[in-house]
């Protein structure tokens, strides 16, 4: 008869397959060797010593605002070629 | 001397930290669990490796970054460092990939814990360590990680918050509290170019009022579960699928199957559900859920392989579990093959000597809820006395068999003086006298062992003899060449190797009825010992020096490596091997018996609790197998050993919550105060004053306390003029409408035929925080107040506690303790204050204090100048009495003279030692105070010399430079005290573990050390060695 829980998975059947309850009165106690490095690798490369950007999030959004400001009118001078013809007696109109 | 008025003190652990994690490997694949890695193998899963973090560890998480063949293990602290590790199988090295901080300068530390998280496609890591900010740490395509940035998170009360898996751009999903106490889950895109958050793909409003927890489900089926209370609810951009659960909190859930269709949930009782996710063609239908069984409170879930689970617990031994396809007989699904030991949260502990042989046990009320228990820790090796007979003058035992394959020993060979004797097992299983007739007992044994062809070898000074162990006959001799007497021999079942005076050496061998002399050489010096068994372990004694041992290590190679001397008393020692579940191990039998073993490649030697030992010999008989024969003071003994290791501890389970424990020795009983929970329709508790036995730990007799009523506090003690012992209960009634209890009661109990009786009664204006014995008197801590009580006998006979003086002024008193006249105070959150009873005033007033607002956990008092503290960031401080001050002002401070980051929370310090304390040793003389933490540690705080502290921090700071912190975490930063104002460099504490790392080191490394320090490796070992004696 089939579980209703259905199959456990299994990724390799070896593991545990010996495994037998001990006594739940007797847990076990065993201390694995504590690991003291000296080698030098516990530091890092230099370029992966990772901080938080200094610039908080209020400037970070200020200066990201004044750019967005700088942007479209850098856009609209170099690249809306098209545009340009109805554009410019607006401009001039204003002035 | 010093060592009484000092503030230096040396901190270690006696326990495992727990915030160690435990490593180990399935080939090059890390296995995660939250705090452990265990080993898997075919018949077992144990721990491997032991890893100390220098950091409280706030968040861990596997991740694989973009081509690479191996999982990195990021870790974050709650001190806002984080290092990624990757493990280097070859070198069986933690190298650190990444460290940080992560910290930032303002910013409110959010309330629900830290949170954690990595993308499943790694492109950044994401943290929630502030209220209102969700730090990114980005990863570059080459998987290197980028400069972190905040995110302006608009969700104040974050729960929870997880990645989605499967959307083209990196998603979490924030379960949030809004300030209606309303319950939602919103999607966010990071936009990592624009450092920023988009609005997400789908949100869900007003969801469960317990909504705790969220589950992010994998391809194919994607989308997140939210565990309520009541219900759970599957949610993803086009389904949305709930089921009504039975009301429970689920503490911890744990994936099955890669596809994320099935999860286990454990609950804060304890049981483990499996939540099924129905779908057809990668739609989701609907969700299932199945009580499987019960298993320990789960704080952490992990399925492993072939149905077995590991079950992480904070509240109670975590277990290893199998689930079965099929029900047993209570219809659980759950077998638990394996439990692993822990103590934590302790909550209260007593020292007591239960033995009474002048060392300390600690017993511990430990776990919570269902999980609560009491722990009886022990250091050192116990013998199980069996049977003992009276023998005086006993030089040598050993053990032989009735034939060559006999399993068990039938003869116990006791050797005198000048005479020898014989124990045999009788029919009865007893032991009684008898005769080897061809054995010489007039005279001492050397040496006996049994030998081929169903023979017994006799060595005395002048003759080796070869007798028939069937028919007890002689068969024949060998006799030393006269003018020569046999000083040492030993022998295995085929060969003889013995010394006589002028150097000879002879080898004789052992045939059918004969003893053959094959090699006589004659060496320069006089031999004193000799040995023909194989060996593991090499133990050489200084001649010149009895007392003391060099043990060399001998290895597979035959090398003699890690030589090691330690004292072991000051009486001539004797040496013998003995099994213990088929390990060799030594036993050193002196006037401080030690059993010598070896683990993961180190020499470990422990105490056996017994006072004097002269001679020891295994004895495996068929009534007492696997046991030991010991000659001490006058009587033999046999017994069998406790597991060959450091610290012993029994478990006594509750079934409920000890959150108090004191020990009566006049009426050799314990008192708890306990809790237990009621899992009726309505969740209740009940609590009790609970009487043991302090043998059986059996409850022999119970107060059951009023509804509402607490026990908070519990003394054994007796007053002025009234020679009886009561155990004193303070309690509170805490009642849901009230801040802090306004009423409480001070009970006091007399133990009378195993019977608690109360014999009288107090009414109190609030909570027994804190109860001491006090001049006769009973002093208590009651909210914000000090109390006295007098003992008063009234008229008609019979007592009643009257109050005759109290101090204001706390915001809660919560710890006292007191010496003398003294009494310190432990505030809730205005430190330590020292206060003074004056006995002709009859008033108690106040006399220093500590001006930072520190919110205590503990307090103790260390001498009559010192006292130590315990706070709630995982600190330790001491203060200083300051009597010759010129100034009021300046004696009404106390000084701040030590300060430590533990890492751990205090609940209770205690004086006392887990070791047996000798007076002609110089570890004997340190006071020390042990103390219990939530994390189920315990530890000692020993309190050093001025000379001994400069010594040992200069060794401290040469180990900072040679052990390096893993993942590049600092020790000096980690023990550097910490609290929400201000963060200053560890003073006047030193940590133990560090120290004695020192002895694990490998010999080219101590020469390092011992170069800068200045002196020999040899001194160091041993002024280490003699600290690791401490606990």
């Amino acid at each position: 008869m089939g579980s209703m829980l259905g199959d456990w998975p299994s990724f390799d059947p070896h593991n545990f397959s010996q495994l037998r309850p001990t006594d739940p009165s007797n847990p076990s106690k065993m201390t694995p060797a504590t690991y003291h490095p000296t080698h030098n690798r516990t530091l890092p490369p230099p370029d992966q010593v990772i901080t938080t950007e200094a610039k908080n999030i209020l400037l970070r959004n200020f200066y990201e605002r004044a750019e967005e400001k700088l942007r479209p009118k850098r856009a609209a001078s170099e690249n809306l070629i098209p545009e340009h013809g109805c554009k410019q007696p607006r401009a001039s109109t204003s002035c | 001397m010093h060592s009484h008025r000092n503030p230096f003190a040396y901190s270690s652990r006696i326990t495992d930290w727990d915030f160690h994690i435990k490593v180990s490997l399935i080939e090059v694949k890390f296995v995660a669990f939250l705090f452990s890695y265990l080993q898997l193998r075919p018949n077992s899963a144990q721990p491997m490796l032991d890893v100390p973090i220098y950091g409280r560890i706030a968040t861990l998480e596997l991740f694989r970054p973009h081509g690479e063949a191996q999982d990195f293990l990021f870790i974050a602290t709650e001190r806002y460092k984080f290092c990624v590790l990757q493990w280097d199988a070859e070198t069986s090295e933690l190298i650190t990939r990444a460290m940080g901080d992560v910290s930032d300068r303002i910013g409110r530390p959010t309330d629900n814990g830290q949170i954690g998280i990595i993308d499943p496609d790694c492109r950044l890591i994401g943290l929630h360590l502030y209220d209102g900010l969700f730090k990114v740490i980005p990863f570059d395509n080459k998987g290197q990680l980028k400069e972190a940035f905040n995110i302006r998170l608009e969700e104040l009360q974050v729960l929870d918050i997880k990645f989605l898996y499967g959307c083209s751009k990196p998603t979490i999903v924030v379960l949030y509290q809004d300030n209606k106490d309303a319950r939602h889950v919103k999607t966010y895109e990071v936009a990592l170019k624009d450092k920023d958050f988009v609005e997400g793909p789908w949100s869900q409003n007003n969801l469960d009022n317990g909504a705790d927890l969220l589950i992010p489900v994998p391809p194919p089926l994607c989308g997140v579960l939210i565990i309520g209370e009541e219900t759970i609810v599957y949610c993803s951009a086009n389904a949305f699928k709930a089921i009504p659960i039975r009301p429970s909190i689920t503490r911890a859930y744990g994936r099955v199957d890669a596809d994320g269709s099935r999860y286990l949930l454990g609950d804060h009782s304890g049981l483990l559900h499996l939540l099924v996710i129905t779908h057809e063609k990668e739609k989701v239908t609907g969700l299932k859920i199945e009580l499987l069984g019960e298993t320990a409170i789960a704080s952490t879930i992990s399925y492993l392989d072939n149905a077995v689970v590991y079950i992480g617990s904070s509240y109670g031994d975590s277990q290893l579990i199998k689930l079965n396809l099929q029900p047993d007989a209570k219809g659980s699904y759950v077998e638990v093959l394996e439990s692993y030991v822990n103590l934590g949260p302790i909550v209260d502990f007593c020292v007591v000597d239960l033995e009474r042989q002048g060392q300390g046990q600690v017993v511990t009320c430990s776990g919570a809820y269902k999980d609560g228990s009491l722990r009886i820790v022990r250091n050192g090796i116990g013998i199980n006395e069996q049977a003992s007979v009276e023998l005086q003058g006993i030089k040598g035992m050993w053990s032989l068999r009735s034939s060559t394959d006999d399993p068990f020993d039938t003869f116990l060979v006791v050797s005198f003086i000048s005479e020898t004797r014989i124990l045999a097992m009788n029919l009865e299983d007893e032991l009684e006298e008898t005769e080897i007739e061809g054995f010489c007992s007039q005279v001492q044994t050397l040496f006996c062992h049994y030998a081929v062809h169903n023979q017994l070898v006799q060595v005395t000074s002048s003759c080796v003899r070869l007798v028939s162990s069937t028919t007890r006959e002689f068969r024949t001799e060998w006799n030393a060449p006269s003018g020569y007497s046999i000083n040492v021999a030993t022998a295995n079942a085929t060969q003889v190797l013995l010394a006589t005076g002028g150097g000879h050496l002879v080898y004789l061998e052992i045939g059918d009825g004969v003893l053959k002399e094959v090699k006589h050489t004659q060496m320069e010096y006089e031999i004193s010992c000799l040995d023909i068994n194989p060996i593991d372990i090499l133990l050489v004694m200084c001649p010149w020096r009895w007392s003391s041992l060099n043990f060399l290590l001998k290895l597979d190679t035959g090398e003699l490596t890690d030589r090691k001397k330690v004292s072991l008393g000051t009486q001539p020692i004797t040496l013998r091997t003995f099994s213990s579940k088929n390990v060799t191990h030594v036993f050193a039998a002196s006037d401080r018996p030690t059993v010598i073993y070896s683990s993961n490649k180190k020499l470990l030697y422990s105490n056996v609790n017994l006072k004097e030992v002269s001679h020891m010999c295994p004895f495996n008989s068929a009534a007492f197998p696997d046991s030991l024969a010991i000659a001490k003071e006058g009587e033999l003994t046999i017994g069998t050993i406790d597991d060959i290791q450091k610290l012993h501890i029994r478990t006594i389970p509750l079934g409920e919550h000890a959150r108090r424990i004191c020990h009566q020795e006049q009426s050799r009983t314990f008192a708890i105060c306990s809790l237990k929970n009621q899992s009726s329709a309505e969740e209740t508790e009940t609590h009790f004053i609970r009487l043991l036995d302090d043998q059986s730990f059996e409850f022999i007799s119970t107060y059951q306390l009023d509804p509402f009523e607490y026990g908070c506090s519990i003394l054994s003690c007796s007053f002025s003029d009234d020679i009886n012992v009561y155990y004193c209960v303070g309690t509170a009634y805490v009642l849901p409408e009230e801040n802090e209890p306004t009423k409480g009661r001070i009970l006091v109990f007399m133990v009378e035929e195993g019977k608690l009786q109360l014999i009288t009664e107090k009414e109190t204006k609030g909570a027994v925080y804190s109860l001491n014995a006090f001049n006769g008197k009973l002093l208590a801590a009651i909210n914000q107040k000090i109390q006295l009580y007098k003992w008063m006998l009234r008229d008609d006979g019979s007592h009643e506690l009257q109050s005759e003086c109290g101090h204001h002024g706390h915001i809660l008193a919560l710890y006292v303790q007191t010496r003398g006249d003294f009494i310190v105070v432990g505030d809730l959150m205005k430190s330590i204050s020292l206060l003074i009873y004056k006995h002709e005033e009859g008033a108690i007033e106040e006399r220093a204090r500590d001006y930072n607002a520190n919110w205590m956990s503990a307090v103790e008092i260390l001498d009559d100048d010192i006292y130590l503290g315990a706070e709630n960031n995982f600190n330790l401080f001491t203060v200083r009495k300051n009597s010759e001050g010129a100034t009021d002002e300046e004696r009404g401070r106390l000084e701040v003279v030590g300060e430590y980051h533990l890492g751990e929370f205090v609940n209770r310090f205690r004086h006392g030692s887990l070791v047996m304390r000798l007076p002609d040793s110089d570890v004997g003389q340190i006071p020390t105070v042990i103390f219990g933490t939530v994390n189920g540690v315990i530890g000692v705080i020993a309190s050093l010399r001025h000379e001994q502290y400069v010594f040992l921090e200069k060794l401290q700071s040469n180990l900072r430079k040679v052990i390096k912190g893993v993942g590049g975490l600092s020790h000096e930063q980690w023990r550097s005290f910490n609290n929400e104002k201000k963060t200053v460099d560890a003073k006047n504490f030193l940590d133990g573990d560090l120290i004695e790392s020192f002895l694990d080191l490998s010999r080219s490394r101590m020469d390092e050390i011992a170069k800068a320090m200045g002196v020999s490796v040899e001194e160091l070992c041993k002024r280490v060695e003699e600290l690791t004696r401490l606990h």
